[in-house]
C-alpha cells in the first residue's frame, strides 16, 4: 500500500487536539454542559404557579368564591392582594406579579339581579409563557363563574343537574397534544437547543482546527505530512473530530431520550443516524467557511453569525412558515433545520423513517459543497497569510 | 494628562485600528437587532393548515368547520376520509392539526346532548399549539353561546334566554398588547446583544494582547506602561462606555420605534438604568480576559453563552420557576438584570424606582467586576514593565 500520509495526518491532528485545553473545552465541555444546563433548567416541564394578584372590590361571598377558584388553579398562585387597580398595576411594573384579576364592586348583587357585571383580568405579556399561562387561568375562572351562575339559575328553575350542565356546556372540543400531552417545555426546547449548540460548536471548532494552521504558518507542514494532498489533509484533520462530536451527539441523545425519558415514538436509530449526519454536515459547513474565506477572523464570523442566528431562523419557537418568505429560505441552509424536522417527524409524531428521508438526504448533501472548494483552501495553505 | 486619560486614549486608538473589534462594537449592535426583528416581525402565527375528518357530514358539522376556518389562526388544508389519511399529511408537515368530527355530532346537537369534537395538535412548536388552543377555546365559547341560547329558548325558558350572558368578562393584555412574538422577545434580545457584542470585542482585544505578551516575553508594547492597575481598568472601561453611546441610543431608542414594538418607557429612565449594565459589562469583559489566550478565543468561549444567557434571562422560561442554582448563575450576569429592568421600563412603563432592585444589583455587579478586573489586570502586568518605567523616569 502506498503511503498517502493518512496515519501520519491522524497522528499529527491528535497531538494538536491534545496540545491546547480550548479543544477539550469547545468540543466536549460546552456541548455536554449545555445539554445538562437545558435539561436542568426545564426540569419542571411547565412553569406553573405563575405569581398573580387579585383585586377584590366586592368583598362578598360570591367574590370570595371567585378568589377561591383562582387559588384552586394549578397554573397560577395568588401571591398578592391589591386594594385598587392602581396598586395592582404597580405590582406588575415592579415585576411582582404577571397579571391580576379584578372583581368589581357590587359584583354579587349585579350577578344575581342579572345586571351583567364585568370581571376584568390583566395579563403581562412581556413574558410570554407566564403571561399566557396566567391568561389561561383567568379566562377559565371567568368563564366557569359565568357558566356557574347560569347553571345555578337553571337548576333553581327546576332543571336537573345534568340537564343544566348539558345546556351550559353543549359542545366540547377535546384537545389531544400529540407526542407531548404534558405540554412539557423540556421536550419542546431541550433537544433543539442542545443539538443546535452542538452544531454551533462543531462549526466553530472546525474553523479553529483549520485556520489555526494558517494563523501559525504551519499549514505547509500540514500539507507535507499528507503528501501534499489537501483531501487527505482535510480528512485526517476532521475525522478525529467527527468521532469525538459523534460520541458527544450520541451522549446527548442518551441524556435526552435515555436519562430524561423524553418520548421517542419513532425509530431511535433514525435519530442516531440524523445526529451523525448533523455532525458531518456541520463540519462541512465549517470547512466551507474556511474554503470560502481562508482567514480565521472571517471564517469564525461567518460560522458564529450563522450558528447563533440559526437558533432563531430555523424556527425553534416561531415557525418558519410564518416568517417572511425570503428569511425562511435561510433556514434551509442550516444543517440543524433538517435534524429538527427529523426530530419532529420521527420522535414526536412517530412517523415511519420514510417521511424523514429527504431531511436525511439533505444533511448528506452538505459535504459536497466544500469538496468543490478544496483547491481554494490548498492554495491558502501553501502560502499562509495571517490577517488579524 | 491623567493616567486614566492616557489609558482611555490609547485603548480608543487600539480598537479603532482593529477591524475585528470594530465589527463586534459597531456592526453587531447595528445589524443584529434588525435581523432579529425581521425574523420575528410577522408577530403572530396565522392560517395554520388543518386537516378535517368529518364523519358526521351534517349541517351542524359543516357549520362547525365553517366557523373554525373563519378563525385567523386556522386554515382548512384538506378534507380527509379517515384519520390515517390525515395523519400522513401531518407526517409530511403539511398540516399541524387534525379536526375529527365524530359521526354522532349532528345527532347529539339535535338531541340536546353534549357533542364532542376531537382536535389533534402537532406539538413540535408550543407557539403553534397555544395559538390553536386559544382559537379553539374561543370557538367553543362562541358555539356554546349560540347553542345554549337555542336550547334555553327551546326549553321554554325565554325569560332567562334574554339575559343569557349574566356575567361578562374583559381580558386585557399589558406590555405586549398585540400578543406579538417580536414585541415580546426583541426588547430582551437587544439588551443581550449590547452585552454580548461588548464582551466579544473586549475579549478579542484581550486575546490579541495575550498574543503580544507571548511574543514579547510578557511585555505588551501596545499597553500604556507605568500607570496603576485601577487607572488601566477604568481607562479601558470608560473607552468602551464612550464608544457604545451611539449604539445604546440606537438600540434602545430607535429599534423599538422603527419596528413599532412596545416603547412606553421614559428614555431618561432607561438610559440611566442601562449605564451600570454597560459599566458592569466593561469590567466583566476585562475579567474574562484572564482566560483569553488568542484573538479567536472569544468565538469559542463567549459566543455560545448567548444561548445560556437568553434562557437565564427568563424570556423563554420564567425566572420564578428556576432552581436556585440557575437563578444565582443568572444573577451574576449584568444583562440578566438588564433585560428584566429594561423590559419593565420599556414595555410596562415602569419608573427607575420601580426597577430599583435591578438597578442596585447592576451597581453591585459593577463593583464586583471592577475588583476582579483589577486583579486580572494586575496579574498580566509583569513587573518588568514597572521596572522599565521606573528606569525611564530616572
Amino acid at each position: 500500500m502506498t503511503n498517502i500520509g493518512f496515519t501520519a495526518g491522524i497522528r499529527r491532528e491528535l497531538s494538536r487536539l491534545g496540545s491546547r485545553p480550548i479543544y477539550l473545552f469547545g468540543m466536549v465541555l460546552v456541548p455536554i454542559l449545555t445539554a445538562i444546563f437545558f435539561l436542568g433548567l426545564l426540569d419542571e416541564g411547565l412553569p406553573e404557579h405563575v405569581p398573580t394578584g387579585v383585586v377584590d372590590l366586592d368583598h362578598s361571598p360570591m367574590s370570595r368564591s371567585v378568589t377561591r377558584s383562582l387559588n384552586a388553579l394549578q397554573v397560577i398562585t395568588l401571591t398578592e392582594e391589591a386594594e385598587s387597580y392602581g396598586d395592582a398595576m404597580k405590582m406588575v411594573r415592579e415585576g411582582r406579579v404577571f397579571g391580576f384579576f379584578v372583581i368589581p364592586e357590587n359584583f354579587e348583587k349585579d350577578a344575581i339581579s342579572g345586571r351583567g357585571p364585568t370581571l376584568e383580568y390583566y395579563t403581562n405579556l412581556t413574558y410570554f409563557v407566564p403571561g399566557t399561562l396566567a391568561f389561561k387561568g383567568f379566562k377559565t375562572v371567568a368563564v366557569t363563574t359565568a357558566g356557574g351562575v347560569v347553571k345555578q339559575t337553571l337548576v333553581s328553575m327546576g332543571l336537573s343537574d345534568t340537564k343544566a350542565n348539558d345546556m351550559v356546556q353543549p359542545i366540547i372540543i377535546d384537545q389531544f397534544p400529540i407526542g407531548n400531552p404534558w405540554m412539557n417545555y423540556g421536550i419542546y426546547l431541550c433537544p433543539s437547543f442542545a443539538m443546535c449548540t452542538l452544531a454551533l460548536m462543531i462549526m466553530l471548532m472546525t474553523v479553529m482546527q483549520i485556520t489555526s494552521e494558517i494563523k501559525n504558518y504551519t499549514s505547509p507542514q500540514w500539507l507535507a505530512t499528507c503528501k501534499g494532498s489537501i483531501s487527505v489533509a482535510v480528512t485526517t484533520k476532521l475525522l478525529p473530530a467527527t468521532v469525538i462530536f459523534s460520541s458527544i451527539g450520541i451522549f446527548i441523545l442518551w441524556l435526552l431520550f435515555g436519562y430524561s425519558h423524553f418520548p421517542c415514538y419513532g425509530s431511535m436509530w433514525a435519530m442516531v443516524a440524523a445526529t451523525l449526519f448533523l455532525v458531518i454536515a456541520s463540519q462541512a459547513f465549517g470547512l466551507f467557511a474556511c474554503c470560502a474565506v481562508p482567514n480565521p477572523r472571517l471564517a469564525f464570523i461567518i460560522c458564529a453569525l450563522f450558528g447563533i442566528l440559526s437558533f432563531s431562523f430555523t424556527g425553534f419557537s416561531f415557525p418558519v412558515q410564518s416568517m417572511y418568505g425570503w428569511l425562511g429560505v435561510f433556514s434551509w441552509l442550516a444543517p440543524i433545520r433538517y435534524w429538527l424536522l427529523t426530530y419532529f417527524t420521527v420522535a414526536l409524531n412517530g412517523a415511519p423513517v420514510y417521511f424523514a428521508r429527504l431531511y436525511m438526504a439533505a444533511l448528506l448533501l452538505f459535504p459536497l459543497v466544500p469538496a468543490l472548494l478544496l483547491t481554494r483552501l490548498r492554495k491558502a495553505c501553501q502560502n499562509p497569510v495571517y490577517v488579524p | 494628562m491623567s493616567d486614566t486619560g492616557r489609558v482611555f486614549r490609547n485603548e480608543m486608538k487600539t480598537f479603532l485600528h482593529d477591524p475585528g473589534v470594530l465589527l463586534f462594537f459597531f456592526a453587531l449592535p447595528l445589524l443584529y437587532p434588525v435581523v432579529y426583528t425581521l425574523i420575528y416581525n410577522p408577530e403572530v402565527v396565522t392560517k395554520m393548515p388543518v386537516a378535517v375528518v368529518d364523519e358526521s357530514r351534517s349541517a351542524e358539522s359543516r357549520n362547525f368547520v365553517q366557523k373554525a376556518s373563519a378563525a385567523p389562526a386556522i386554515a382548512v388544508y384538506a378534507y380527509c376520509n379517515d384519520l390515517q389519511e390525515a395523519r400522513e399529511l401531518m407526517y409530511e408537515n403539511k398540516v399541524f392539526g387534525i379536526m375529527q368530527i365524530p359521526s354522532d355530532y349532528g345527532k347529539n346537537i339535535g338531541r340536546n346532548d353534549p357533542a364532542h369534537i376531537e382536535f389533534y395538535a402537532d406539538m413540535s412548536l408550543l407557539l403553534r399549539y397555544r395559538t390553536f388552543a386559544a382559537a379553539l377555546t374561543d370557538l367553543q365559547l362562541e358555539l356554546i353561546n349560540e347553542t345554549t341560547g337555542e336550547r334555553i329558548s327551546a326549553a321554554g325558558l325565554n325569560s332567562l334566554a334574554q339575559n343569557m350572558s349574566l356575567i361578562q368578562s374583559d381580558s386585557n393584555f399589558l406590555g405586549d398588547t398585540e400578543q406579538g412574538f417580536a414585541s415580546f422577545i426583541i426588547p430582551g434580545i437587544i439588551i443581550l446583544i449590547l452585552q454580548q457584542s461588548m464582551l466579544l470585542g473586549i475579549c478579542m482585544l484581550g486575546g490579541t494582547a495575550a498574543e503580544r505578551r507571548r511574543r514579547n516575553k510578557g511585555y505588551d508594547p501596545m499597553q500604556v506602561h507605568g500607570v496603576g492597575v485601577t487607572a488601566t481598568v477604568w481607562g479601558k472601561a470608560l473607552a468602551y462606555m464612550v464608544i457604545y453611546i451611539p449604539q445604546v441610543i440606537y438600540v434602545l431608542r430607535f429599534i423599538p420605534e422603527m419596528f413599532n414594538l412596545p416603547h412606553y418607557g421614559s428614555p431618561t429612565d432607561y438610559f440611566l438604568f442601562i449605564a451600570p449594565m454597560m459599566l458592569a459589562t466593561a469590567f466583566l469583559g476585562q475579567t474574562l480576559n484572564a482566560v483569553m489566550r488568542d484573538r479567536e478565543s472569544p468565538f469559542i468561549i463567549i459566543v455560545f453563552t448567548s444561548v445560556w444567557f437568553l434562557f437565564l434571562s427568563g424570556l423563554t422560561w420564567p425566572r420564578y420557576a428556576m432552581s436556585p442554582i440557575w437563578k444565582v448563575l443568572g444573577d451574576t450576569v449584568p444583562a440578566i438584570w438588564g433585560v428584566e429592568g429594561f423590559i419593565r421600563i420599556n414595555s410596562n412603563a415602569a419608573s427607575l424606582s420601580e426597577v430599583g432592585t435591578d438597578f442596585a444589583a447592576l451597581w453591585i455587579l459593577s463593583l464586583v467586576y471592577m475588583i476582579t478586573a483589577c486583579m486580572v489586570t494586575k496579574a498580566t502586568m509583569p513587573f518588568v514593565c514597572k521596572q522599565k518605567w521606573q528606569e525611564s523616569k530616572v
